[in-house]
């Protein structure tokens, strides 16, 4: 029995990873009816610049915790320009041309941009991120947890609901989600909503900083950290529906528990295939996702 | 790349003042990474060949002719690697190349020395099938301990002298983790025995709990790995989350300075087998240290294995120069498969190395297991490098 609580509570610090950057894939959706491929990239500079200020903190003479609090609303901030520039330079055009395939492109072709200035930048060897609260594992009845698992599980969440209540009850979140509802209908209305679709691709990267810098302490930090995290939130972002906030969250930790349990009872060598076989069957058989709602596009 | 080389060749008779006269330099090509994951193996390397080549050239050079390295930076892709041997055969004319991190940039390179009928000194990449490649006239050499010998050493250590009875594989996905892991268990079989279990893992995976629960509840007295430095380290992180520890046995890789550094204290007891610890168990090696720290201003060698076996490599090839009389790279194969001069290496003493039909300078007798402890590779057992064990040479036939 601890095995299986053991292997689930590893499954539910991963799946929220994949949870929180699916979360980022869906903002924009949502909004520009188009995705950050450079999502995982994303990530990875938020790890990095986290990386480097909470260093240049310690080199002050903090100490861990409060240099890790300290560098979150600098890595938040970048986040915010990263996916700003992203939106700018790669999505702006392609959404004004109602280009299909433009956005695809220019997005994969920063993500690639910005794997390279990484490379140069901090160099091709992992490096190993201070964590604020040690690592050393806490023990719940037999379970062992890392206290930064606790706080990724956490802190995906509160980031989570921290957006929607913004989306919700600010005068700017209306206009996210009335861009969301009907982009025409919004613009109609007085909604600036390019400037909306910049400001999602900003709070998509923003997460994505974050995820970063709360999954950089438990796992090694590098210019390449970025790449499967942000493939398996893809998946994981089809899977609880590209439309809807529940639905990403429900899909990472679906894909997480099952990677850790097939790992376990079935082979460590097949742990990725259940997760894409769930993929498969979701898109043929319920393509919007199992949360999404599936949209009539007239013609 | 021509000023770079004139500038080099300047430096370097500059340092010998005139103790080798205006000769034809020799060109020694070196193909390694200098950047990336593998770098700390590949710049102890490119050191450990720069000091070799300027303690040669400093006593006259080889034929009276002055080494030159034109080094290159194979970044340990296959393609970039194919890419600096085409450069090094056609554009630089080398009679020799060294070097060689990654197994897979060997294999893919090496073809076109063989084709060129130039000789290749492997003195890192372990793939046991480097020096098979192709039949004789077999161009390609290897100063390292290849993974059969290595894997040979792990069960050894952990069945022979420590007599676990139960054990875990743990090797990665790639090429090299998976051929290890077959030479592990050939060389567990040998010994009667079958893993309790053998799991896998990716590049860059985030989450080893399902592995090692797997280990921890079949039972497992140790871990047997095959993988790279920084998935290494996340299994050791792993087994500390987990509050389990049992002794991670592996391949060499575990004394790199991408295990030690991010696992941290988790890496202590970890083992591994080292042609070469940075101990002065000889007076060579003593002097090697010494040479080595005063020249690159460092306390511990990034990685003493890959600067020894870089070091001894351009011995073996400066002996064979001379033995050929001649930069021919048809004499130069011949001269290493007939090598009459004892060649006085860091690792062991090279006495005949190699012959026609074996490639392969180290043997399973040469290496020892090292031990990290605070982070740095001691050895298991320091009696091992003491009196007469501390020269360990191949035996003959």
């Amino acid at each position: 029995m601890e095995i299986l609580f053991q292997l689930i509570v590893s499954g539910i610090a991963v799946g929220m990873i994949y949870g929180i950057i699916a979360f980022g894939y869906q903002l924009t959706f949502a909004t520009s009816k188009t995705l950050n491929f450079g999502q995982g990239e994303a990530l990875m500079l938020g790890a990095l610049v986290g990386w480097s200020t909470i260093r240049y903190l310690l080199s002050l003479g903090l100490s861990p915790m409060p240099a890790y609090l300290l560098m979150i609303p600098v890595v938040l901030v970048f986040g915010m320009m990263q996916g700003a520039f992203v939106e700018l330079l790669g999505v702006r055009q392609a959404i004004k041309t109602k280009s299909e395939a433009g956005w695809i492109m220019a997005t994969i072709a920063l993500g690639i941009i910005f794997l390279n200035i990484a490379e140069n930048v901090w160099g091709r060897d992992d490096l190993s991120f201070p964590s604020p609260l040690g690592n050393t594992s806490l023990n719940f009845f037999g379970v062992r947890v890392l206290p930064m698992e606790i706080v990724i599980v956490f802190g995906a969440i509160g980031m989570m609901l921290l957006v929607e209540l913004f989306n919700r009850t600010s005068i700017y979140g209306k206009a996210v989600v009335a861009t969301a509802a009907d982009r025409d209908a919004a613009q109609l209305m007085g909604i600036n909503t390019s400037r909306v679709i910049t400001f999602s691709y900003a709070l998509s990267s923003m997460v994505a900083a974050f995820a970063g810098i709360m999954v950089a302490p438990v796992t090694l930090t590098g210019a390449t950290m970025g790449a499967s995290l942000g493939l398996k939130a893809f998946a994981v972002a089809i899977i609880g529906g590209l439309s809807s906030g529940i639905g990403v969250v429900v899909g990472g930790l679906i894909l997480g528990i099952t990677e850790t349990l097939t790992g376990y009872f079935i082979s460590t060598g097949y742990k990725d295939v259940p997760g894409l076989i769930l993929l498969l069957l979701v898109l043929s058989l319920k393509p919007a996702g199992l949360f999404g709602k599936t949209a009539i596009k007239k013609v | 790349m021509a000023i770079k080389y004139v500038l080099l060749a300047a430096v370097l008779s500059a340092a010998c003042a005139g103790a080798v006269q205006a000769q034809e330099p020799i060109k020694v090509g070196l193909s390694g990474p200098f950047t990336g994951g593998s770098s700390a193996m590949g710049v102890s390397m490119r050191d450990g060949v720069k000091l070799a080549v300027g303690e040669i050239n400093a006593k006259g050079g080889v034929m009276g002719r002055p080494l030159v390295v034109v080094e290159r930076d194979d970044e340990a892709k296959n393609e970039v690697g194919v890419q600096v041997a085409q450069e090094l055969i056609n554009k630089e004319k080398v009679v020799a190349t060294l070097g060689f991190i990654n197994t897979g940039v060997s294999l893919a390179s090496q073809r076109f020395y063989q084709e060129a009928e130039i000789p290749v000194f492997n003195n890192v990449a372990t793939g046991s099938a480097v020096t098979k490649q192709f039949p004789a006239p077999n161009y390609i050499f290897r100063n390292a301990a290849y993974d059969t010998v290595q894997s040979a050493m792990i069960v050894e250590e952990a069945i022979g002298r420590k007599g676990f009875k139960k054990v875990a594989i743990l090797a990665d996905s790639t090429n090299y983790g998976q051929f290890g892991k077959d030479d592990l268990l050939k060389a567990l079989t040998a010994k009667g025995m079958t893993p309790v279990a053998v799991e896998k893992f990716n590049v860059k995976d985030t989450d080893m709990t399902s592995q090692l629960l797997k280990a921890k509840e079949a039972g497992a007295e140790a871990i047997l790995t095959y993988a790279i430095g920084p998935e290494l380290a996340q299994i050791a992180n792993g087994m500390a989350k987990l509050g389990w520890k049992v002794p991670m046995i592996g391949s060499w890789t575990l004394s790199m300075a991408s295990f030690i550094d991010p696992a941290g204290p988790n890496a202590d007891g970890a083992m591994m087998p080292q042609t070469f610890i940075q101990a002065p168990t000889t007076p060579k090696r003593k002097a090697f240290i010494e040479a080595y720290q005063a020249a690159y201003k460092v306390d511990r060698i990034p990685s003493p294995v890959s600067a020894a076996q870089g070091y001894d490599s351009v011995y073996l090839l400066a002996a064979a120069i001379e033995q050929a009389k001649s930069t021919d790279g048809v004499k130069i194969r011949e001269a290493l498969e007939s090598l009459k001069t004892k060649v006085e290496g860091v690792v062991t003493t090279y006495d005949a190395p190699f012959t026609k039909d074996d490639h392969e300078a180290i043997s399973g007798n040469i290496p020892v297991m090292g031990i990290v402890k605070g982070g740095r590779v001691e050895a298991v057992d320091m009696k091992d490098l003491e009196g007469d064990k501390a020269l360990r040479v191949k035996p003959k036939g």
